[in-house]
């Protein structure tokens, strides 16, 4: 039972430390470039349709691939499923690691694509939508995401590639 | 329960609790961006504390879990741990009831690492449990020459 012989003033004082502690280091922390967020909250809003990105069916993906060439797919899924099947010539960045996965090169190719189009497993895209908010926050347009995902591109009967398409 | 097990059972679950606590910040704290992420998704915060929480509340488990191990300050660090884990299990809780399968953010950063959000309360309670202990049943000092001044600096 928490009583208050259990909570007395010196272990308040030495949780104070703690907290303190924390805000100091937490505060210090993110100070440092490259790793900064803004401490109220700015930019979290959830990402927004026609803001952050544009939504785009298999279909249209697949006609926008012709029209200009050098359109980039991105890939969100897991290592092993895009390994085994992708959109061809689709790069994979996984939201959790931009930090790795977003070497410069990559980034240039984006910069100096026609298009980008992130694409997800399936119909569930948060992440999708998360990244391509991420990559226009960068100062890239704002991306395309691929509706239902790579299943959709599937179902269309669209080329793909990889170790078992 | 005699006196020289009871204080190495204390010290062994303080420190598994630190370590646990240590192991859970490291990713945060590498970057906590995705962190605000997965903070977001609890849809508990309104968007502006959101990213305070992620900016420091990695640092307060990395103190707490190193109080735990080294034994600084050891019931206060207990105290913030077992108050930590009652707000992710009531967090963890509430998606439960809503039936929402969030990514808790426990051990990792990553999104798409989600789990029965039910199955992650049961997870954290034997967590909370040893916290409480912790923090109200430190043992009492073996010999009042070598013990601290207060409980409170056990």
């Amino acid at each position: 039972m928490v009583t208050f012989a259990s909570v007395s003033r010196p272990l308040l004082r030495d949780a104070l430390l703690y907290l303190v502690a924390a805000l100091v280091l937490g505060a210090a922390a993110n100070l440092v470039p490259g790793r900064q967020l803004a401490w109220w909250g700015k930019g979290l809003q959830p990402p927004t349709v026609g803001v952050d990105f544009q939504w785009i069916d298999a279909f249209a993906a697949d006609a926008l691939r012709a029209a200009l060439p050098d359109t980039v797919f991105v890939d969100t899924r897991g290592e092993e499923q895009y390994r085994d099947s992708r959109v061809p010539g689709a790069l994979r960045l996984s939201y959790t690691e931009l930090g790795n996965d977003l070497t410069a090169e990559v980034e240039t190719r984006l910069r100096g694509a026609g298009a980008v189009i992130v694409y997800g497993a399936s119909q569930e895209t948060d992440v999708e939508q998360l990244l391509a908010q991420e990559l226009h926050r960068r100062g890239l347009s704002p991306p395309h995401v691929l509706v239902s995902g790579f299943e959709a591109w599937q179902a269309s009967g669209l080329e793909v590639e990889g170790e078992a398409p | 329960m005699s006196r020289p097990f009871y204080r190495w059972a204390y010290l062994a679950v303080a420190v598994v609790l630190g370590a646990i606590f240590v192991y859970a910040s490291a990713g945060k704290l590498a970057d906590p961006r995705p962190f605000v992420t997965i903070i977001w998704n609890y849809r508990l915060l309104p968007p502006g504390p959101v990213n305070l929480v992620a900016i420091f509340l990695p640092w307060l488990e990395l103190l707490v879990g190193i109080g735990l191990i080294v034994g600084f300050k050891r019931r206060a660090a207990a105290a913030w741990a077992a108050a930590m884990l009652a707000g992710f299990t009531v967090a963890l809780l509430i998606n439960a009831v809503r039936g929402l399968d969030v990514a808790c953010g426990c051990f990792s950063t990553s999104s798409e690492d989600t789990h029965n959000a039910w199955l992650l309360v049961l997870r954290d309670l034997p967590m909370l449990a040893a916290a409480v202990w912790l923090w109200l049943c430190p043992p009492r000092p073996a010999d009042a020459r070598l013990a601290p001044a207060s409980p409170d600096q056990a």
